[in-house]
């Protein structure tokens, strides 16, 4: 989106908060308003409203105080990029410090300072339960069994305590939006983002302007991990543009600001406990869950609900206690990543899961096939479980089992200084959307007899728009490169879609996209039935055709109805065949705000993973040599795709736990906002990947496809700290896992 | 990006360089001398340096010299470590150039740019310190020549308006038996939690040190301490952490205890390799 740059665009900058928590006493923009080619400057009372779902507690840009290092302040919109730099560099803020509260443990704490005084009077938009007086965002109860009894049934019992920090999506695309407001009031909006439907939703709510008048264009977007889900540049780039009357002014974040001012991925604290019989049945867990939400809730208010909802792992558990909050910290706000909730939750369970069975005496991976949930199972919120709405996990550790030739080598061993060890995870997730999310497509046949899709899903690098074209070329029977789709979303244009997250869209748009597509074979059946006098049950659709299926050889090519039939006489019927179809979740319900009883989503999804590490024993650094995943794909649409987004979300899982993490200093600034000192993996660091498929069907999905995008990265911190921890001997429960925090954990308990 | 306005010079020789910084700071434009200017970009984008003019020095011909003849082996200050690192005259420094960045930051970074920077850690700085290295400096009396010894001390301790425009190694050193190594936070990219760079003269083993402190060094006391053979090794090793010369850095890439157990390790196997050699 940053390539393009039209004539008389402005350009916009921000100016960030230096501290964490601080009350702001004056703002003087005097100076920065000198410099040539400064067009305005707006500061938080310029746009008195708050945004945010599912509770609105965030300002645009900072009012009265900031609760993060680096929160907007104001804006500046200048002729150049360079100009707006130089004049945000010169906004004057008077600031009085507030302390600050740098993790969810001290947030739950009583009598720990409140980030939100006012957290009672924000708006709830879904199903939200914040506790003003507190710092707490949201609270997601599960209450699911007799943990009274389950904790008697207990012969074992383990308690661990785990940490994930905050880190940043890293996309290789920053963050882009461009507004401008025309004289009729339309409102066009270029943006990199995921939610294009979503902002046009939010800018028509906050500012008041007709939902028809906003307009949206998202482009092919340059990586974005769920970070680009969170609307933020969007209301600063409209109210930008409303400051200057109107133009087109642009907001690109610079890398610094896109890893610390836009919203980061979420934070974790964990407490686990967990029993299970002297057999090695899961008897009870009790889990507290407090994900750092930082310092406006955002997504992170559901992040934490979709914690609890899978909060046990793929595993039966009969007695589940669980309550799984979404903190304010004073840290950087966070959004939805890669994940959402689940590689915190699991990391949390299968180092439980890893630590019960070392207590049962059990093999790692036994152990988690005889607790492994199945058909006839209940979900957290009691959903009962079947073979289309759960893969088959069995199924996925027998395959690793036999992958890695798991009953022929040891779990540890050692080879001079190395010591070699495999670690295990399972994972599950389902997705956590609006009851009512949904999608709509229209299938447009062209004169030659080839097909426009348009549809709302935005293409990330996932390949989505890929998929939904061989979708609808197997639908239709006809080659996937007579049909095209752009790589582009226009809202004003093309069919709603609620937003492109949540690993859905091959579901939700998909069928759609196949709605549409019998929407069309109809139109097609109905115009050839009339030309071939027969009816339309008699008729097929294929390679081109419709033709009569008892006789194949008497047919029309679809070229020749596209635009309806014309007679040799030149009398016409029909006209341009236009499929529409649209789908939307079902029996989807709310959740008991109780006891967590309800049906979050459409499938869970399941997989097994595997990570083999050499350790070196004396200074602690290793080697990741092997990544393994199993996963229930359902029907793989695109193998070589899927195993790609597989592979791509096993590394970022592996960058995110051995090194990735957002430092702070004891007043909350970011010590490592930059690719210098935040630690990415690279290219020499990879293992070898191994992905395989499993395939139970989803019965309601297109082909029974389940979605994958995000799954291939849950488990894996966790089994790089399974792998770790058999390696060294040593509990990891802690992340970012580098050389340095093994040794910490091995001196400091001696 | 770089949120302000600045002046651009490129001139042809050591006297006009010198010139032109002259000038330009008589003029309040704050002049920067630069070679690579990875660092210059780094710095003005965070807006922690403000220079008025840039000087570029690539196109002065004695900075870029890479010269091995009888006696000695020139290098300019404007070859980047890339290329240092390909001609390869000079093992030692190879290795510990290319532990530096990443291959695309290494075609940018020049030696003299990772001396003078003032990102402290500095690394190709180590074995000229046990080459005993001669350094060419330029100033408005003209060019000077002397030991490493004598002008560098934590940093370059250049006068106002000097820069460096070569670096002369004599050549007894460059075969020499050595060792190198890089420890970092993780991975194989990222500053030093510890670098040891090391030589072995007539039985004696030299060594320097890069990430240990807030500066590089090589200390006489510490290597007296490793050399002692009648000590055992790890004897030699708990003494030398003591005679560091400043504390343990303590920073993002690790703390001061970490750091400490790392260099010990690393000072033991760089010893260990280089006393059978």
């Amino acid at each position: 989106m940053n390539d393009v740059t039209p004539p008389g665009l402005l350009h916009a900058k921000l100016a960030v908060s230096p501290h964490a928590h601080a009350k702001i006493i004056a703002i003087d923009t005097s100076e920065a308003m000198k410099i040539p080619g400064v067009k305005a400057i707006i500061t938080g009372n310029y746009a008195p409203i708050l945004t945010g779902s599912p509770l609105a507690d965030r300002p645009p840009m900072a009012i009265d105080k900031v609760r993060y290092f680096g929160e907007p302040v104001a804006v500046i919109v200048a002729d150049e990029v360079y100009i707006a730099e130089m004049a945000a560099l010169r906004i004057k803020v008077d600031y009085e410090l507030l302390p600050v509260v740098l993790s969810p443990k001290e947030a739950y704490q009583r009598n720990t300072p409140l980030i939100h005084e006012e957290l009672g009077t924000y708006k709830r938009h879904e199903q939200v339960y914040p506790e003003p007086g507190t710092n707490i965002a949201n609270r997601t109860k599960i209450r699911k069994g007799n943990m009274a009894e389950g904790w008697r049934n207990s012969d074992h019992r383990i308690e661990v305590e785990v940490s994930l920090p905050q880190s940043d999506h890293a996309a290789m695309e920053l963050r882009c939006s461009s507004a401008q407001i025309m004289p009729d009031g339309k409102v066009i909006i270029h943006s990199t983002s995921q939610s294009p439907y979503i902002i046009r939703l939010a800018l028509s709510d906050a500012f008041q302007i007709p939902l028809h008048q906003v307009i949206v264009h998202t482009p092919l977007v340059g990586g974005s991990f769920g970070g680009k889900a969170a609307i933020q540049l969007e209301f600063l780039a409209y109210l930008a543009s409303r400051a200057v009357g109107g133009r087109a002014v642009k907001l690109v974040n610079s890398r610094e600001v896109d890893m610390i001012s836009s919203p980061v991925h979420i934070g974790l604290y964990a407490t686990i406990k967990l029993g299970c019989t002297s057999e090695g049945k899961l008897t009870a867990a009790e889990i507290l869950h407090l994900y750092d939400g930082g310092a406006y809730s955002d997504r992170g208010a559901l992040m934490s609900r979709s914690g609890a909802i899978d909060c046990t792992g793929p595993y039966r558990i009969d007695n589940v206690h669980c309550d799984s909050l979404c903190m304010y910290t004073n840290h950087p706000y966070s959004t939805s990543f890669r994940g959402f909730g689940h590689p915190e939750l699991t990391f949390a369970i299968e180092r439980a899961m890893e630590v019960l069975s070392k207590r049962v005496g059990m093999d790692p991976l036994e152990f988690r096939f005889y607790n492994a949930i199945g058909p006839g199972d209940t979900s957290p919120t009691r959903t009962i479980l079947d073979r289309s709405n759960l893969g088959n996990l069995p199924m996925c550790i027998a395959k690793l089992k036999a992958l890695l030739d798991w009953d022929d080598r040891p779990l540890r061993e050692t080879d001079g200084d190395i010591i070699k060890a495999i670690g295990v995870s399972c994972f599950w997730k389902n997705s956590d959307t609006p009851t009512d999310a949904g999608a709509g497509a229209v299938v447009i046949f062209n004169a030659d007899g080839s097909v426009n899709l348009l549809c709302g899903a935005v293409e990330i690098g996932q390949g989505t728009r890929t998929v939904l074209t061989q979708l609808l070329a197997e639908r239709l029977r006809m080659e996937d490169r007579m049909i095209h789709i752009s790589t582009d979303v226009n809202t004003e244009k093309d069919p709603q879609y609620w937003k492109t997250v949540a690993s859905r869209s091959t579901f939700l748009v998909g069928n759609a996209v196949l709605h549409a597509a019998e929407d069309a074979i109809t139109q097609l059946k109905n115009i050839t039935a009339i030309v071939l006098q027969c009816s339309p049950q008699e008729l097929d659709v294929g390679e081109g055709r419709v033709f009569v299926t008892e006789h194949p050889d008497i047919g029309i090519p679809i070229k020749n109805i596209a635009n309806g039939y014309r007679y040799p006489d030149g009398h016409t019927i029909g006209g341009q065949v236009i499929g529409r179809g649209s789908y939307t979740m079902r029996n989807l319900t709310l959740l008991d705000p109780e006891t967590g009883q309800g049906n979050p989503g459409p499938e869970w999804s399941v997989g097994a993973q595997a990570v083999e590490v050499e350790v070196n024993s004396k200074d602690y650094t290793y080697r990741i040599i092997n990544a393994t995943t199993i996963i229930d794909a359902g029907k793989v649409i695109n193998p070589v795709m899927a195993r790609s987004q597989i592979t791509g979300a096993m590394s970022m899982g592996l960058s995110l736990a051995s090194r990735e993490a957002l430092l702070f200093d004891d007043r909350g600034a970011v010590l490592n906002p930059q690719f210098r000192t935040y630690k990415l993996i690279r290219y020499g660091e990879q293992p070898q990947y191994i992905v395989e498929f499993v395939e139970t069907p989803h019965l309601e999905a297109p082909f029974g496809l389940r979605g994958i995008g995000e799954h291939g990265l849950i488990g894996m911190p966790a089994a790089l700290a399974n792998s770790l921890t058999n390696a060294t001997g040593a509990a990891l429960n802690h992340l970012p896992l580098t050389p340095e925090m093994i040794w910490r954990t091995i001196h400091d308990s001696v | 990006m770089i949120p302000f306005n600045f002046e651009y010079y490129k001139p042809l020789s050591v006297e006009h360089a010198v010139e032109w910084f002259q000038l330009l700071q008589q003029q309040g434009k704050k002049p920067v001398y630069y070679a690579g200017g990875t660092e210059i970009i780094t710095w003005a984008r965070t807006h922690a340096i403000r220079p008025g003019a840039v000087i570029d020095l690539k196109a002065i011909p004695e900075c870029n010299v890479m010269d091995l003849n009888e006696d000695q082996l020139i290098i300019g200050a404007c070859v980047t470590l890339s290329a240092i690192s390909a001609a390869n005259h000079f093992e030692l420094l190879s290795e510990t150039a290319s532990g530096v960045a990443d291959q695309t930051v290494r075609n940018k970074i020049t030696l003299g740019g990772n001396i003078c920077g003032n990102i402290y850690y500095r690394e190709a700085v180590l074995p000229l310190l046990l080459a005993n290295t001669r350094m060419v400096i330029a100033g408005i009396q003209g060019l000077r020549e002397s030991s490493i010894h004598q002008i560098f001390a934590q940093k370059l301790r250049l006068e106002n308006g000097e820069f460096l425009v070569q670096t002369r190694t004599d050549r007894s050193y460059l075969s020499l038996p050595f060792i190198h190594y890089k420890k970092r936070q993780i991975g194989n990219f990222g500053y030093p939690l510890v670098t040891v760079a090391a030589l072995k003269k007539e039985h004696q083993i030299y060594t320097a040190y890069s990430g240990v402190c807030s500066f590089p060094f090589r200390s006489a006391l510490i290597d007296h301490t490793l050399n002692d053979s009648s000590t055992p090794l790890a004897a030699r090793i708990e003494k030398a952490i003591e005679q560091l010369p400043a504390p343990l850095l303590h920073n993002v890439e690790g703390s001061a205890r970490y750091r400490k157990f790392v260099l010990k390790q690393t000072m033991a196997d760089a010893v260990y390799a280089l006393e059978s050699r």
